[in-house]
């Protein structure tokens, strides 16, 4: 019988030491509550496609913020010019999926992939104060204007 | 007007804005403005993934199947033999040195009669990206990674996949170091197939090795998604 990655066991080990926030956000709640799936847009228009549109970006953004190496050499200068951080990793991989794991059993359980990715990841940026809840609400009413603008 | 200059009835469309499509974008943009990545070089990677899928590891299974030589360069190295199907695990990626999410190491497991691979990543979900696509729901999920190491051939009958006792199963870990794909046994009844037959019937599901490719099965089974009962450390 093979044993648990020793890997796993370090980092869970350092993850529930750890003093991170692990409660509701209310925001997240309300879109978990009232928030419709791909799987029922997908049935109610007909739709074939087994993935939301936004499933690549949001992986793009969980490499982003994971791996400062995604950033291409020639956008070196611009990352400069645009304050960008340069040297540490925003939200590690790892990390970031161990939270993952937790968040949507505690969380999430009942929403579906890759909708529950998405709200562990704004629960995990929100818990380590890279986003705060207002300006995510904010941008997010921003966005829904925009978006539903005719 | 002959049928095939019939206009096509429009493809179904979702229309309407979801509040999960809103919270992905506004964790982007949000991130953007707040000087976590820049919008350029989210755009460049957004548009290098949708360029990958499982079809280049198909193409490689197909061709290590009908020639020798190249089965040899596959499973002695595999990155080299990528490039053959297109994929070049340092140049490809818009960074141009790879990525410590995608490490430039890809093991091509070769089955036998008398073994059979299968990939898991118990850590997180490490997967061979670039020429695999992304990784399905049910590889993510704690359940499949914290099982499989333990009881293989239980998850595989889960998967439909029964194997019988004489077959040895081994499990391979992917890691921040190496990527894996399976190379399966050819399955009998492809004799004389071209390589663009034989890579459609090596599916996504052969390459992870929880299916066996066999004529006619060209598509993926729907797989349940479950939650993990006992998680190891409750």
């Amino acid at each position: 019988m093979a044993e648990i990655n020793p890997e796993y066991l370090d980092l869970d080990a350092a993850m529930s030491d750890r003093d991170m926030d692990q409660s509701p956000v209310s925001l997240l709640e309300r879109i978990k509550q009232e928030g419709r799936v791909w799987g029922d847009l997908c049935e109610q228009y007909g739709v074939k496609n087994p993935d939301p549109p936004w499933r690549v970006t949001l992986e793009a953004t969980c490499d982003m913020l994971a791996e400062n190496d995604c950033r291409t050499p020639d956008a070196d200068e611009a990352a400069q010019t645009a304050k960008v951080e340069k040297e540490t990793k925003v939200l590690d991989g790892i990390e970031r999926r161990w939270e993952e794991d937790h968040l949507v059993k505690e969380h999430y359980a009942h929403v579906p992939f890759p909708e529950n990715q998405l709200l562990a990841l704004a629960h995990t940026l929100i818990r380590r104060g890279l986003m705060d809840e207002n300006e995510l609400a904010r941008k997010m009413k921003e966005v829904d204007q925009r978006l539903n603008m005719t | 007007m002959t049928d095939e200059h019939k206009p096509h009835a429009p493809a179904p469309m979702v229309d309407e804005v979801s509040e999960f499509e809103v919270l992905e974008i506004a964790v982007r943009e949000l991130a953007i403005e707040k000087g976590l990545f820049t919008a350029e070089d989210h755009q460049r990677w957004t548009e290098y993934m949708h360029t990958l899928g499982p079809l280049p590891a198909a193409r490689l299974v197909a061709k290590a199947w009908l020639d020798p030589e190249y089965k040899k360069l596959a499973v002695t190295d595999g990155v080299k033999a990528s490039l053959e199907v297109g994929i070049d695990w340092v140049n490809s990626m818009p960074t141009k040195f790879g990525t410590p999410s995608d490490y430039c190491n890809l093991r091509v497991l070769e089955d036998t009669p008398t073994l059979h691979h299968v990939v898991v990543c118990t850590l997180c979900s490490c997967y061979p990206r670039p020429i695999l696509g992304q990784s399905p729901e049910w590889y993510r999920t704690p359940n499949y990674r914290r099982r499989l190491v333990r009881w293989p051939r239980q998850v595989l009958a889960e998967f439909g996949l029964q194997l019988p006792e004489e077959v040895e199963v081994r499990v391979e870990d992917s890691n921040q170091k190496s990527r894996f794909i399976v190379l399966p046994v050819r399955p009998e009844g492809t004799e004389g197939w071209t390589e663009d037959q034989l890579a459609e019937i090596v599916t996504r599901d052969c390459l992870i090795g929880v299916a066996l490719p066999r004529p006619g099965k060209t598509a993926n089974d729907p797989r349940p998604v479950r939650p993990a009962l006992k998680p190891y450390h409750h």
